[in-house]
């Protein structure tokens, strides 16, 4: 029975689809959190998801090189890069709550709308016949993107930001994964070294935000400093 | 004709014996968990025995509405509970459109609790009667969504029904509409049965008690009458979110040993929700007051994406 449930394409669909869904409601969570070291927690929850699904695509359709964009995103962003924000925001003494432009309420509805758009999008790549996984999983990288713009322009804050950033490129690797069974990998590579690179450049970017103009908040960078 | 009676009987004295126990449970582990000793599981008990041999006083400002609710409220509540499917898919009753009975005739003792929180004209009381309704105003539209979804994946909004359905179709958990259904109905079941996101029931300082600031005017058999059926309300959603969604060990129908194993099986999924329950109560803080929409707009969201995604795929 488990064996034979190894070897079932519809069932590992089945499973692809639970975790999308966890890793779109954890986004979801993202936009509803208000406090920051908790939107780090849920960053790290999302990507342990995300590279679940990696390993269940690379298992049933047997592409061995998805493992290690699997391992790889789980050793730099459910490990380093949370870590490496999480020791930002106790050197910096942060002011640990987000607030939002628009209020939570209305930016989680506005959430669940752009991910309707994000079905509506996909349902346009998707052919009956075609054979595969993750139908489901590219609706899901499209509302992840979605959500991801939202929620950039809707933090005042650049850690914040650049949370959303980093959740704007999960979604980008759901729907790589997704859609062709992983990108070559040397462009996997790239990819997350430039996500690690990119964390720890901003992490000093916004430390260098803060020293100079005393505070975070990005609407100050307009003023000009003498 | 006899064992529909009896079905009846033994799914009545379940709900009225197991609900006070639920609750003690809850508290003790949470007492546990916070390094206390803790009341004693069976305490709820022995506290509605208390209660019902102490004589009451009724303010002087009270009309028929402040003794009406306590009754109207027990009987809509266990009347909601007889139409959930406990141990086996078969609920003893199925009226008046299943589903939608049963979140109506639990709106039902709600509204009436408020009037009498607004009856006896203390401030208390009205201050804890428009939260009460903030809040179900709120939980309401996302529960209503929740249970949408799972009568469209089940194609009846009887409780039977969907119940028989979850049981031939254990995949069916797996499907993203039922994921956001369950997690929508969780949040729903946290903000209605009071637990700590929402509502502290351990508490009686007026900057944050919901349901024990419309309550305050109880005494005695009264008192004992509401808080039973508080109890039997967090049962019965407990019960409904379990059936629903996790069907494991449910009963297709009514048999001797069959019973007991359903009744194990429920015992077993109701301990596991209640130490979720608990993990989320000593592990959260108590929301602001103006922070509970958030949460009920994750709720809502939820919900609605679970009623869209069924009709997507």
């Amino acid at each position: 029975m488990l064996m034979r449930l190894l070897f079932d394409l519809q069932f590992g669909d089945r499973i692809v689809t639970l975790l999308a869904a966890l890793v779109l409601v954890l986004q979801i969570a993202m936009v509803a959190q208000g406090w920051i070291v908790a939107h780090i927690r849920i960053f790290a929850a999302q990507s342990f998801f995300l590279s679940m699904i990696a390993a269940t695509i690379a298992w049933y359709n047997h592409a061995p090189h998805i493992y290690i964009a699997a391992v790889l995103t789980l050793v730099v962003k459910v490990i380093l890069v949370p870590i490496l924000f999480e020791r930002l925001v106790v050197r910096m003494e942060i002011q640990r709550e987000i607030e939002p432009i628009v209020n939570v309420p209305l930016s989680v509805l506005i959430s669940g709308g752009l991910t309707l758009v994000g079905y509506v999008v996909a349902e346009s790549f998707y052919r009956p016949g075609a054979a595969g996984l993750g139908h489901n999983a590219l609706a899901v990288a499209i509302s992840l993107f979605l959500i991801g713009f939202f929620t950039m322009i809707n933090r005042r804050k650049a850690l914040a930001q650049v949370l959303a950033l980093l959740s704007l490129e999960n979604g980008l690797f759901l729907a790589a994964i997704s859609l062709t069974y992983g990108m070559p990998l040397i462009v996997e590579l790239g990819v997350l070294f430039d996500v690690l690179v990119a964390a720890m450049v901003l992490g000093i970017l916004v430390y260098r935000i803060r020293e100079t103009v005393e505070s975070m908040d990005v609407s100050r960078l307009r003023r000009l400093r003498g | 004709m006899i064992e529909r009676l009896i079905e009846s009987g033994a799914q009545l004295f379940l709900l009225l014996a197991l609900a006070p126990l639920v609750t003690g449970f809850i508290r003790k582990l949470k007492a546990k968990l916070q390094t206390r000793r803790g009341p004693g599981i069976v305490q709820p008990y022995r506290d509605l025995g208390k209660l019902f041999r102490k004589s009451m006083v009724i303010p002087e400002t009270a009309s028929w509405i402040f003794t009406a609710t306590p009754w109207i409220l027990f009987f809509s509540t266990v009347l909601a509970g007889m139409m959930i499917p406990m141990v086996t898919a078969e609920a003893p009753l199925g009226l008046f459109g299943g589903a939608l009975a049963v979140i109506y005739l639990l709106g039902l003792g709600r509204f009436f609790l408020a009037l009498s929180g607004l009856d006896t004209g203390t401030s208390f009381g009205g201050l804890g009667s428009s939260r009460e309704m903030t809040i179900s105003a709120l939980a309401e539209p996302a529960l209503m969504l929740a249970i949408f979804t799972v009568a469209i994946g089940a194609g009846s909004t009887s409780m039977s029904e969907i119940a028989r359905t979850a049981i031939e179709q254990h995949w069916r958990f797996f499907a993203p509409a039922q994921m956001f259904a369950f997690a929508a109905l969780a949040l729903v079941l946290i903000a209605e049965t009071g637990h700590i996101p929402v509502d502290n029931p351990a508490t009686h300082l007026e900057l944050t008690m919901i349901h024990e600031a419309m309550i305050l005017e109880y005494s005695g058999p009264y008192l004992a009458l509401v808080e039973w059926a508080a109890s039997i309300k967090q049962l019965v959603l407990m019960t409904l979110l379990i059936n629903c969604f996790w069907p494991l060990g449910l009963q297709p129908a009514w048999s001797g040993f069959g019973a007991l194993w359903g009744i194990g099986w429920l015992l077993a999924k109701l301990l596991f929700l209640s130490c979720a329950i608990v993990l989320l109560e000593t592990t959260n803080a108590k929301m602001r007051l103006f922070r509970i929409p958030e949460l009920l707009a994750v709720a809502f969201t939820l919900g609605s994406l679970a009623l869209v995604s069924t009709f997507l795929f």
